[in-house]
């Protein structure tokens, strides 16, 4: 069967093995919102810190890794890095690379969203006699998630999209199984198609359930 | 209850409190009005250390406030810990009530007692229930601050502050930032707290309030206090040339 010059049989034969890339493409973004969540929470914390090393620490993070290519990162990580005795599989340098990547603009999602928060909100909880922690936990967070969740998902999309990267270090995931196909089919328009449905399929499944976390964070906020 | 002596502060280059000293005996409420810019704020702010001194010391019930004495005499940086104790003695109201927007009223007055106190959730809610009735806003106790009108929010603020049972409270314009025809009920609420011995330092442009509540009226100017007494004897004489001045331009 044709659609086109698409045929729509071979596209059928060659899904699942896309899929099995969708897969592992799936599995490496979530690694990475799990992980630059994680890095990126501590970097702004450490940004808006009264410890100058620890500013001067954040600051350098997330200027070098938000000035470097991603593609740069991982030649570095795993092409780089054995020259000096650091080994990384593939999985672990793709992980690392996406994570530490990814952390760099989460800080400065949720600095600027924990910045956003007015003065008299931090104000009025120590003068409660709340510890700054407690004043974070209890205050400021609660009030920066909302803020912080549209360009988080923003950015997670953006992690999504440049998981593609890492199928230059041997990572089989959507788009590089995409490649290999294609390599051995010479079917490239078939396949780069369908790979490209599957990353709209993935990315407007995320910002579907972004847009539903937003929408009861809303609720809960009372307005 | 609070003393402060000769406090400095400075802003980089701006001298924003030079040599500040006053006293506030217990049950008594001083209201200090002057100019905007005069430093008042900033004094009042010092009293519970949310704006640390350069200079000087402030004692509440003798206990040195942010600073602590060493045997030799000298003075070093309190414990955090003792500074949130401090704080969470001295109730603030703020200019522009700082209810944490993401609770409602009730939570908002819970809040304090229950991260700070580690009161019990149901004792914490009956008490904040209390406070909330005795500032006239128990049927708001669901509502969102978004919800509530400006006077409504300083009253929940009001309650909040109150809930922590506090020695002292402050107020730094509490109604500046209200409608006109919402001013009344909350200096009514200060006046009860008045009226029941409440420690209270007022910074405050309500001439009328301060007429009728306070037991010594302060003015300061540029950062110091230019002349303290009686309202009577600063609203009907006022010593020094700069008082009247001010006094003249805003009862006109």
């Amino acid at each position: 069967m044709n659609l086109g010059p698409i045929d729509i049989d071979f596209l059928l034969q060659i899904l699942p093995l896309l899929l099995k890339g969708a897969v592992l493409t799936v599995e490496l973004t979530l690694l990475a919102i799990f992980f630059g969540t994680v890095i990126g929470l501590f970097v702004a914390l450490a940004k808006i810190s009264r410890f100058k090393i620890l500013v001067t620490i954040g600051g350098i993070y997330t200027w070098a890794i938000r000035g470097i290519p991603l593609l740069v990162q991982l030649y570095i990580l795993y092409y780089g890095l054995p020259q000096i005795g650091i080994e990384l599989s593939a999985p672990a340098a793709a992980v690392v690379g996406l994570s530490v990547c990814g952390g760099a603009y989460i800080a400065e999602i949720i600095r600027a969203g924990i910045q956003s928060i007015d003065k008299g909100q931090m104000e009025a909880a120590l003068s409660l006699g709340m510890s700054y922690a407690q004043a974070f936990r209890r205050v400021i967070l609660p009030q920066a998630y909302r803020r912080l969740l549209p360009p988080m998902g923003n950015e997670f999309i953006t992690l999504m999209k440049d998981s593609s990267l890492v199928s230059v270090i041997c990572m089989t995931e959507l788009l590089r199984q995409g490649k290999l196909l294609s390599n051995s089919t010479f079917r490239p328009m078939e396949i780069y198609l369908t790979v490209a449905a599957i990353y709209l399929f993935l990315t407007t499944i995320f910002i579907y359930l972004i847009g539903r976390l937003e929408k009861r964070l809303a609720i809960s906020d009372g307005d | 209850m609070i003393e402060a002596y000769n406090i400095n502060k400075r802003f980089g280059n701006l001298h924003v409190l030079k040599n500040v000293s006053l006293t506030v005996k217990p049950g008594e409420v001083v209201v200090i009005i002057g100019p905007s810019g005069s430093g008042k704020s900033t004094f009042l702010r010092c009293l519970n250390y949310l704006e640390p001194i350069d200079d000087g010391y402030i004692t509440v019930e003798g206990r040195p406030v942010g600073k602590r004495k060493l045997p030799d005499g000298r003075l070093v940086d309190d414990k955090r810990k003792n500074i949130y104790r401090l704080r969470s003695t001295i109730g603030m109201v703020f200019q522009q009530f700082n209810l944490f927007p993401h609770q409602t009223a009730l939570e908002n007055v819970m809040e304090g007692p229950v991260t700070v106190y580690k009161t019990p959730v149901q004792e914490a809610r009956k008490k904040a229930m209390d406070m909330l009735e005795k500032v006239g806003l128990a049927d708001k106790a669901g509502a969102y601050p978004a919800q509530l009108s400006g006077g409504q929010k300083q009253r929940v603020a009001i309650a909040r502050a109150l809930a922590m049972e506090p020695k002292a409270m402050l107020f730094d314009e509490p109604t500046s930032a209200l409608d006109p025809e919402l001013v009344g009920g909350v200096l009514a609420v200060i006046k009860d707290l008045a009226r029941e011995g409440m420690t209270m330092v007022v910074v405050s442009h309500e001439m009328g309030f301060a007429r009728e509540v306070a037991d010594r009226v302060v003015f300061m100017d540029n950062g110091s206090i230019v002349e303290e007494s009686t309202p009577q004897r600063i609203f009907s004489n006022p010593e020094h040339p700069r008082t009247r001045e001010f006094l003249s331009k805003i009862l006109a």
